[in-house]
């Protein structure tokens, strides 16, 4: 029997190797089939908790009339534009408070101090400033996406060891090119930490966003189908969200990681 | 390559946790021609790598006058290249782009540099590597790289600072060996800080015997090359010579 089971998994192994997809797949199965079976036996009312088959059919149908496509188009979008200037201000800013003693101590209390506030917290005030509208999503996304962004850079930074930085410039680098060819790779595997982080962070805080001032969007949908009392709606709304993140994981941020910071050895598989 | 003259160097600095002056090295002066490689042996604490490091311009000097061919130095520059005990290689960067460092900071393009990286890692027999991460290469392998990587910007001299201090024993020797070998081809002017008596003897033209940072002797070495431990283990000369510097460090 032991035997057996062993064999299973080892052929498991080797198909999973052969075909990474089938890895990142499988395991849902038995979620989704014990999911299946919870509501096909009608333990909860089919009212408090659709089915697979439900979800799939109402997949089906908002992708259908457009809406599910146009929602989450303007998500994404939102949360891109929200991440490219966090990230835009974030790394340059980490990189001075990493490099310089006098940034350090003039910024570093004031963000941890506006850290603490919180994305959300900031929602009230926003809305009576930008109104209801992109402006508002974007400084929330930007406001959640920096802070990791910028810890984990100037962490970075400042793990480079400075015989990196004595190396280079006794090879000829100027200060310039130091920065250019020591700091910021040696800072990349933080960055990216940061990142992964912050596009966390900043996913969360754009759903809870568009629950809030939203006007479409998939916490929108969410929210709008919970009034409209169509639970298969906001599950199908929360699936999404995660198979959207675990998409940016393995397309975007894993593959980031293979390529800097595990391949370099500076941080172990 | 250039000659290095040291005259009346010192470094003071004020040690904050003990609230006191403290100074690391102490007059020091020295005289290295073009083309000579001298070793600075001492115990740990003595101010060897205090003055490396000043004539690395990695720190500045409280008085005194470091030269590089008559020129004072100022700050860390290519004219002096720098072999780390650390290796101190760019992770992020191939063996052939790491040996090639140097000539792409001096604005060498691409092709002409991959050129020259190529013939000093030929030079340290590291061809096969050249592709390769410093991560993938054992200890002894990566600081071939970092001796090469230093050469390979053609510096007016060479500073070594316990470059074999974390290799193992065996592979030290043959590193020795190779350093003896390439210096021979290349004679660079080299200023070698290490706390190996022997291996101070065996490389250098001359060893300077440093003590609580003051210099106590500088004994010439004598011993013909190209030089082998095969030969040199059973040299009664090399034997008087290590004996001779071994007391001058250990009596201070």
């Amino acid at each position: 029997m032991n035997t057996f089971l062993l064999k299973i998994w080892s052929g498991y192994v080797r198909l999973t190797a052969r075909w990474p997809s089938i890895g990142s797949i499988a395991p849902f199965i038995p979620l989704i089939v014990a999911w299946w079976i919870v509501t096909e036996l009608q333990i909860f009312p089919r009212v408090f908790l659709p089915g697979p088959v439900e979800v799939v059919r109402s997949f089906g149908s908002l992708v259908y009339t457009g809406v599910l496509p146009e929602y989450l188009q303007d998500s994404i979008v939102r949360l891109a534009v929200g991440a490219f200037w966090g990230i835009a201000l974030g790394i340059p800013l980490g990189i001075l408070i990493g490099l310089s003693k006098r940034a350090h101590t003039a910024l570093y209390p004031p963000l941890l101090f506006f850290q603490a506030i919180g994305d959300i917290a900031w929602l009230p005030i926003l809305v009576i400033w930008f109104g209801y509208g992109l402006t508002t999503m974007t400084v929330i996304i930007v406001y959640t996406v920096i802070f990791p962004v910028v810890l984990n850079t100037v962490l970075g930074v400042r793990s480079t060891s400075i015989t990196l930085h004595r190396a280079a410039l006794s090879l000829g680098a100027s200060r310039a090119r130091l920065l250019w060819e020591v700091v910021l790779p040696g800072a990349l595997p933080n960055i990216i930490t940061g990142l992964r982080n912050g596009l966390g962070y900043g996913w969360r805080a754009l759903i809870a966003t568009e629950i809030i001032v939203g006007t479409s969007g998939i916490g929108f949908l969410m929210f709008d189908a919970r009034r409209g009392g169509s639970l298969v709606e906001v599950l199908l709304g929360m699936i999404i969200l995660g198979i959207l993140w675990y998409i940016v994981d393995a397309w975007i941020l894993a593959p980031l990681e293979r390529a800097t910071g595990q391949r370099w050895g500076l941080v172990t598989r | 390559m250039k000659n290095l003259v040291i005259r009346n160097l010192s470094k003071t600095y004020f040690d904050v946790y003990a609230g006191t002056q403290v100074t690391a090295v102490r007059d020091v002066s020295l005289n290295v021609p073009e083309s000579e490689f001298i070793s600075i042996v001492g115990p740990s604490g003595c101010g060897k790598s205090t003055i490396l490091n000043m004539i690395a311009g990695f720190i500045p000097h409280s008085s005194g006058e470091i030269l590089v061919g008559g020129k004072p130095v100022n700050g860390p520059g290519p004219d002096r290249g720098v072999v780390f005990q650390s290796f101190a290689l760019f992770p992020w960067r191939t063996v052939l782009e790491n040996v090639a460092f140097g000539p792409k900071m001096r604005g060498v393009g691409r092709v002409e540099r991959e050129k020259i990286a190529h013939e000093f890692l030929t030079l340290a027999k590291l061809s096969d590597a050249a592709a390769r991460y410093p991560n993938e290469l054992s200890g002894g392998m990566q600081q071939r790289v970092g001796v090469v990587r230093a050469l390979a910007n053609e510096p007016d001299v060479l500073l070594m600072d316990e470059p074999f201090a974390s290799v193992d024993a065996q592979t030290r020797m043959t590193l020795q060996e190779e350093l003896t070998r390439i210096w021979e081809a290349k004679r660079p002017t080299v200023i070698f800080i290490t706390h190996d008596v022997a291996e101070a003897v065996f490389l250098s033209n001359r060893v300077v015997a440093l003590s609580k940072g003051k210099v106590l002797e500088e004994i010439e070495v004598d011993l013909p090359r190209p030089r082998v431990w095969d030969d040199l283990n059973e040299n009664e000369r090399f034997k008087a010579l290590t004996a001779r510097v071994l007391q001058l460090v250990r009596s201070a």
